[in-house]
């Protein structure tokens, strides 16, 4: 520690530049973290907010909510501790001034997919919804009366909830029969026993049903399945694992270009009787200390540029991730440290006497 | 007991028609307080001789003994203890770290040394080898024969009982080379160790309690020398080719 401090203070430039690099990597591997993290919650925090287990679909559906369609003399046949019914359909939501996709869950009131109230008030009657608070952002308030593109039904916001969004649309929550008078509008009366799925909580989730048309698929196999959930998250994940490696090289190249300068000075130690494990040691404690500082700074600029985006760029920065992401970044950084630890172990302090 | 001993040491390079007979078989003996020069042209194995010495380099054949142990049955984590205990080395000027301040490079020693030298000691040391104004500074900013007087310093470091210097005054002008050697002397005489200074420079034998000469690979045997300094030229041929 004492010979790898040493040599950062009196080379301040190169190891600033090294550190610098280091910083903007993990600046950009927390970043992307944090798009992966605002992506992935803008599909599924509805789905989360449930708190469930499993959803029952119809087998045909293949785990796709607005795809399902069953009876819901069908809850008869699900035994699990807790079940919440569900209806769901898209739309596009006006006020006249402001237009947006939403998602209509159709719910019973006093089961679990009920959605906690921030703001006014739980709906009463036919047509009252509460509304995903982002909506506000889009120039949405309580009271505005909605018309919907594939309906004649007026709906008015009674009141908001948080974190409420699916498939990256904001959720309208309203009763059964609000969302059935939206879905068949004059053919509601007949379909009123008609939704979409069955949300359980229960575990385990197996042999919850006796019926073959029906499939109970696990919550997060059912957020998996989502439109383009899964490619969003590989695709980022992707670019942040390619960062972790390349952060490792540029670490590795500078270090061995380093150590290599440094040859007949280790040389000299060598001889003098410092051990190869204590200048090895001292080359990957320099490696750490400076993925650290350049980890730390990379945090911390994202925080702060965290502070700056506006809310329409689906940032979120869940900080155990990025502490676990910044671990990572500085084990594989200090990882690059490898090559210089060989060459270290080869030099002949023998070379150091020559003359 | 002698503090260094060498029986019939012997250091070939390479095999066949390429073979080098670095070192011939060399039997050779150290006291405490001897300063022993080795002087010899380039390539007549010095450098072979002093690194077998300090336990860099495994003889041929033979037996290297360092107050009584036998490097040559050691392991080399076990030679690399006795280089850091026993035998502090000299070597040409750039031998010191360049990013430790004079303090900060005896420092370092101290830590892997695991501190065996007291802060009187340490403080007694600077003021023996002059360097204690020089603390603070880096390498660049000493002159050569500072840069000398800190790797003396380096080497005296824990007390050990041999100084190796291999041409330490290579790269310094004839004054500054008189003071390396003077004060080698001097440290040899009070911190009583034995010191043994390889060199093709022959102005500085008359430093020297002893003086081999090395021709290629054979160790010619001791010359007891009384002469303090060499004054002329002339003086120095003469001491020289005396003997
Ligand atoms: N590692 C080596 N491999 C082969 N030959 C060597 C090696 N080291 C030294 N020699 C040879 O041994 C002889 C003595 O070298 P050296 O001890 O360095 O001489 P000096 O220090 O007196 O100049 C030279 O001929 C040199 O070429
Ligand atoms: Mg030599």
């Amino acid at each position: 520690m004492f010979l790898a401090w040493q040599e950062i203070k009196r080379n301040k430039l190169r190891f600033t530049l090294i550190t610098g690099i280091l910083m903007l990597v993990s600046y950009l591997v927390f970043f992307l973290s944090g798009l992966a993290t605002g992506l992935a919650s803008l599909n599924r925090e509805a789905v989360d907010k449930w708190k469930a287990s499993a959803i029952i679909l119809t087998e045909e559906s293949d785990k796709s909510l607005y795809q399902s369609s069953m009876s819901i003399d069908q809850l008869k046949d699900i035994k699990a501790k807790k079940t919440a019914v569900i209806g769901q359909l898209n739309a596009i939501a006006s006020n006249g001034d402001n237009k947006q996709n939403i998602s209509l869950f159709g719910i019973n009131k006093e089961e679990f997919l009920m959605p906690n109230v921030t703001e006014g008030r739980a709906f009463d009657k036919a047509n009252e919804v509460i509304a995903d608070d982002s909506l506000k952002d889009k120039g949405f308030k309580l009271g505005d009366t909605l018309s919907l593109s594939s309906s004649d039904q007026q709906l008015t916001i009674v009141g908001f909830t948080d974190h409420a969004r699916f498939n990256a649309s904001p959720v309208l929550y309203a009763n059964l029969a609000t969302f059935h008078q939206v879905k068949f509008g004059e053919a509601a009366d007949q379909k009123k026993d008609q939704i979409n799925g069955i949300v359980v909580k229960d575990d385990p989730i197996l042999n919850m049903y006796k019926n073959n048309e029906l499939d109970s698929i696990e919550i997060e196999s059912f957020i998996q399945s989502l439109p383009g959930y899964t490619e969003q998250k590989l695709t980022l994940n992707f670019m942040i694992y390619f960062l972790f490696g390349i952060s490792s090289i540029i670490v590795a190249i500078f270090l061995y270009v380093l150590t290599v300068q440094k040859i007949s000075m280790f040389g000299v130690m060598k001889a003098q009787g410092i051990s190869s494990t204590y200048l090895s040691w001292s080359v990957v404690a320099q490696t750490f200390i400076l993925a650290f500082i350049g980890t730390a700074l990379g945090f911390a600029l994202t925080l702060v540029s965290g502070a700056f985006l506006p809310a329409a760029v689906p940032v979120s920065f869940d900080l155990a991730l990025m502490v676990f992401y910044g671990l990572i970044l500085m084990v594989v950084a200090t990882c690059g440290a490898v090559f210089s630890v060989l060459t270290i172990v080869r030099i002949d302090p023998l070379k150091a006497i020559g003359g | 007991m002698a503090v260094l001993e060498l029986h019939q040491v012997k250091k070939s390079f390479g095999s066949g028609h390429t073979k080098v007979e670095a070192l011939k078989e060399t039997d050779f003996l150290a006291d405490r307080g001897e300063l022993v020069a080795i002087i010899g042209p380039s390539g007549s194995g010095k450098s072979t001789f002093l690194t077998i010495v300090g336990g860099l380099l495994s003889p041929t054949s033979g037996d290297v003994i360092i107050n009584g142990k036998n490097l040559t049955s050691l392991t080399e984590k076990a030679r690399s203890q006795i280089r850091l205990k026993e035998i502090g080395f000299v070597l040409q000027a750039s031998n010191l770290i360049p990013f430790l301040s004079v303090a900060n490079q005896l420092k370092l020693l101290d830590k892997v040394k695991k501190g065996n030298m007291s802060k009187t000691e340490r403080d007694q040391l600077y003021e023996d080898l002059g360097i204690a104004d020089l603390l603070m500074k880096y390498p660049s900013d000493l002159s050569g024969g500072e840069r000398q007087r800190v790797a003396i310093a380096k080497a005296l470091y824990s007390n050990p009982s041999i100084i190796l210097a291999d041409e330490p005054t290579a790269s310094l002008d004839s004054d500054r080379a008189y003071e390396v050697m003077e004060l080698l002397k001097t440290v040899t005489k009070q911190k009583n160790t034995t010191t043994i200074v390889v060199t093709h420079d022959i102005r500085l034998v008359g430093y020297c309690d002893k003086v081999y000469k090395m021709t290629d690979g054979v160790l010619s045997s001791a010359i007891e020398k009384h002469i303090k300094r060499p004054q002329t030229v002339f003086e120095e041929k003469v001491a020289y080719t005396n003997h």
